[in-house]
């Protein structure tokens, strides 16, 4: 698993997208704004759906509310792209930093969160009538949501200050 | 006093000392990612707002809308309260760079937008009204713009600002 890692991190340092990360002035910058807009269009769909299905602005109707997800889709989609750049960008300083990987660990369990909560709970919350609780596992699945969420741009935003080869995390 | 001197007062105040110095994990880490969060909840709430003006999801009414207000409110003092512990660490690094006055700027007329649009579309409009007015459409486009701006000037201030303290050497 290690050699894995390791070759996949050698790999991205022989990638065009290695070169234009490291060599054209805008590229870091610009690639940093569009993943900040990104996160933005997340929290603000995806986020707010969650707080709803928690208990709060409740007289917006959920079934309503859910058609604005596309954004926090489109969102998401902005920021696995940009965090590819990333990553190509400067592989050692992501694939060896703890953050990195916990930031991992948060967006695939907001990933099993998401693919559970519409395997088993979506159509029942369809129905939550403008003012009512959503019900007992939906309000469960946008608490994990949430917290995933805020996980991932804490560890994000930590990535900096954890640099390999220096390292810091819970359980090392 | 001079402005070298505020600089210095601010820099060596306990606050900023702390929030710049700390090796703790709660000092400046921590509050560089509450201001990602709060961004997150103040801008994109704000677009949800936004997109539902411009006729997307449709079945939101749009009187509804005021119950954003809370989560754009609780978003704007998490980023005020953790924006000026920021400003207290590095202000020599914020005061003497355009860009940041930008980003105040584009914040404070993406706010006065925000409190237009609640005025004279949110707060007038019938529990069935469906539609917008074009003016209604244009408040909701500049405030896309405007919050768009200040997340964007905010990311460039790590790369735009000339001097790091209040000792101005240039970097």
């Amino acid at each position: 698993m290690d050699a894995l890692v390791h070759s996949l991190q050698v790999w991205l340092k022989t990638t065009q997208l290695y070169y234009i990360m490291n060599n054209v002035n805008w590229a870091w910058r610009t690639s940093e704004s569009i993943h900040f807009i990104g996160l933005c269009l997340l929290i603000g769909t995806v986020g707010l759906f969650d707080l709803r299905m928690i208990g709060l602005v409740k007289r917006v109707p959920v079934a309503a509310l859910h058609r604005l997800i596309p954004f926090g889709i489109l969102g998401y989609v902005m920021n696995v792209m940009t965090g590819i750049t990333f990553l190509a960008g400067a592989s050692d300083q992501y694939i060896y930093n703890p953050a990195f990987q916990m930031k991992m660990l948060f967006m695939g369990t907001a990933g099993l969160n998401v693919a559970v909560f519409y395997l088993a709970t979506y159509r029942r919350v369809a129905a939550t009538a403008p003012g009512d609780e959503a019900p007992f596992r939906a309000r469960i699945a946008g608490g994990v949501s949430l917290l995933c969420w805020v996980g991932v741009i804490f560890c994000g935003r930590f990535l900096t200050f954890y640099r390999p080869p220096w390292h810091w995390c819970p359980w090392c | 006093m001079d402005w070298k001197g505020f600089f210095i007062l601010m820099e060596e105040g306990g606050i900023g000392k702390w929030v710049r110095e700390s090796p703790s994990m709660w000092a400046f880490p921590t509050i560089i990612a509450l201001h990602a969060v709060g961004m997150g909840l103040l801008a994109g709430t704000n677009a949800a707002m936004d997109f539902r003006i411009f006729g997307f999801a449709r079945r939101v009414p749009i009187s509804a809308l005021e119950n954003l207000v809370p989560v754009m409110r609780f978003g704007f003092w998490l980023n005020a309260v953790s924006g000026v512990l920021l400003l207290l660490s590095y202000p020599t690094k914020a005061l003497t760079n355009w860009v940041f006055y930008l980003k105040l700027t584009l914040i404070a007329l993406a706010m006065v937008d925000t409190w237009l649009i609640r005025k004279q579309v949110i707060q007038k409009s019938g529990m069935d009204d469906a539609t917008v007015s074009a003016r209604g459409k244009i408040l909701a486009a500049l405030s896309l713009a405007c919050w768009a701006g200040a997340v964007v000037s905010g990311r460039l201030l790590a790369y735009t600002y000339i001097y790091l303290d209040s000792s101005f050497d240039v970097y």
